[in-house]
């Protein structure tokens, strides 16, 4: 046979081909059935099958699940989602991404928080040095289930690693600030203050001292106010007046040093400068 | 004796450098190493993580398929081949022949090895991760496992066909990476027999794992030395014992 007619052949059937392959998939709907079954071998049937490549398993396993999780038309995709990256992290325990990216996943694409701070306690105890598998979950305790106690409980244990930043004992004292116990939110955030390296953290530090205080003061002197008006039938003219009159032993400032500011027609009592922090 | 184990050893690395197999093998080696870039691209996070894995992972395995192909041929195409009659001959002992095989094939790795792991150092460096060290520990725990499985293959080439070898030398290649399950045999197990027969097999097949350091390298985390210390001495008295079965084997044989 000449070697033209070979060539022809050739083409001829890589033609033939596409075009069958083309007719076929007219037959076909590939994405009638949006459900999908994902079985995965444990992470240790997983090790032992990668006879010594583990980590490649690991990582294409990973790269997988990124793009299946992208997958948006497949309906039950996550079904099997805790068993994908308990698998992977099984592997692979030192492999940090997954802890992550998997968290990220459970809370955002399939909003399961518990799923998430189980994956990042696996984490955290696989990689005891580290402190963002605490950080992560200590966010999204307070972002997503407002259970500020638990968040307290993360940032604790991120702030005692040793390479944790200086922003998570803030976040700490603000998780005890949430769940209102502010002396405790006050004596955190003063040894933050008085410990600041940074004009940043101090002037952060500053600004939730003066903020705790203030509500304080303010919560008390407005009380005050209204025991004097309940006696005297009247506003206090001056702050003072509740001194003279043994309503209150000291009057408080805030905590610039600042006297907090009275308006004696209305008996309202403010601070002079005002943060608002947000509470979800 | 130094001369004639020599001269074999060099014969055997020309010879095996002769081999298309042999360049196609680390041309592949490289290419895949290379391609591991492709696969970075694909994750989040630590690229150079996934890049490190998928490119030890190729040279990992195309020197492992240099050593078992070139490993079996060796000794069974010099009996096929009636060249063992034209050494064996001169004043050349089956004991230095077998050793010189064995030497000449280390060198094959050696440079199949240098030339993978050389351009594959510098693809990471290029890449954004910098001169990493622990690779090249890597590659030296690779080269050990290297010359255990030459090790193995030239024993089996020493007394059976190509296939078989082959068929044997991936077995063994294969169980020596999943010997720390032999391990929790003792725990499964309740029949006495059958405990001590596995421990046997624990102690007696080669645990390749051993070498394996890929983890502690990609993920930076602390090697002990004592690890690198037992490694290099199992990899040596492993390797002794199969060179003498080997030669025990060989000398036996009857070459007709």
């Amino acid at each position: 046979m000449p070697g033209r007619l070979l060539v022809a052949v050739f083409l001829a059937g890589l033609l033939l081909a596409a075009g069958v392959q083309n007719r076929y998939d007219t037959t076909v709907d590939y994405f009638a059935n949006r459900d999908t079954f994902v079985s995965l071998p444990s992470g240790k049937t997983m090790k032992t099958l990668s006879f010594g490549y583990s980590n490649l398993a690991a990582d294409l396993l990973f790269i997988w699940s990124i793009q299946f999780y992208s997958t948006t038309y497949l309906t039950n995709r996550f079904d099997f989602l805790e068993r994908v990256y308990d698998t992977i992290t099984d592997i692979t325990p030192q492999y940090k991404e997954p802890y992550i990216i998997g968290s990220l996943i459970m809370v955002y694409e399939a909003r399961d928080i518990p799923m998430a701070l189980r994956l990042l306690d696996k984490g955290s105890r696989h990689n005891p040095e580290e402190w963002f598998f605490d950080h992560d979950a200590g966010y999204y305790c307070y972002k997503f289930l407002k259970d500020f106690a638990k968040a307290e409980f993360y940032y604790n244990r991120a702030a005692a690693k040793p390479e944790a930043p200086a922003f998570i004992k803030r976040l700490n004292a603000h998780m005890v600030y949430l769940r209102d116990d502010h002396k405790v939110a006050y004596q955190m955030w003063l040894e933050i203050y008085n410990n600041a390296r940074d004009t940043l953290e101090k002037d952060v530090a500053f600004n939730h001292l003066y903020q705790i205080k203030a509500e304080n003061d303010l919560a008390l002197l407005k009380e005050r106010i209204g025991i004097f008006r309940r006696q005297f039938r009247r506003w206090p003219a001056t702050l003072s007046e509740l001194l003279s009159s043994r309503l209150l032993a000291a009057l408080p400032g805030d905590f610039a040093g600042n006297e907090y500011i009275y308006n004696p027609e209305q008996g309202t009592v403010s601070a002079a400068r005002v943060f608002k922090w947000k509470r979800p | 004796m130094k001369m004639k184990i020599k001269a074999i050893a060099v014969n055997t690395f020309k010879e095996s450098a002769r081999n298309k197999m042999f360049y196609l093998l680390v041309f592949f080696g490289i290419l895949f190493a290379l391609s591991s870039k492709l696969i970075s691209f694909l994750t989040l996070g630590d690229a150079i993580k996934v890049l490190k894995d998928t490119g030890l992972a190729a040279i990992n395995f195309f020197c492992v398929l240099i050593a078992i192909f070139t490993g079996i041929n060796l000794v069974y195409k010099e009996i096929e081949k009636k060249t063992v009659f034209n050494i064996l001959s001169k004043p050349v002992s089956r004991d230095q022949f077998i050793i010189g095989k064995f030497l000449g094939l280390a060198l094959t790795m050696l440079t199949a090895l240098a030339a993978m792991a050389g351009i594959f150092f510098l693809f990471v460096a290029l890449s954004g991760g910098g001169f990493d060290l622990k690779i090249i520990l890597y590659f030296f725990m690779l080269f050990l496992e290297l010359l255990v499985i030459v090790a193995i293959s030239l024993l089996f080439s020493s007394f059976t066909t190509p296939i078989l070898s082959f068929i044997f030398t991936v077995s063994l290649y294969l169980i020596g990476h999943i010997m720390w399950t032999f391990n929790e045999f003792k725990l499964i197990l309740r029949v006495p027999f059958w405990k001590y027969f596995t421990q046997a097999l624990y102690y007696l097949l080669p645990n390749l794992d051993k070498f394996n350091i890929k983890n502690e390298v990609v993920m930076n985390t602390a090697l002990n030395p004592w690890t690198i210390f037992f490694s290099v001495l199992y990899a040596l008295a492993y390797i002794l014992a199969l060179l003498a079965v080997t030669i025990l084997i060989f000398r036996k044989r009857d070459f007709q």
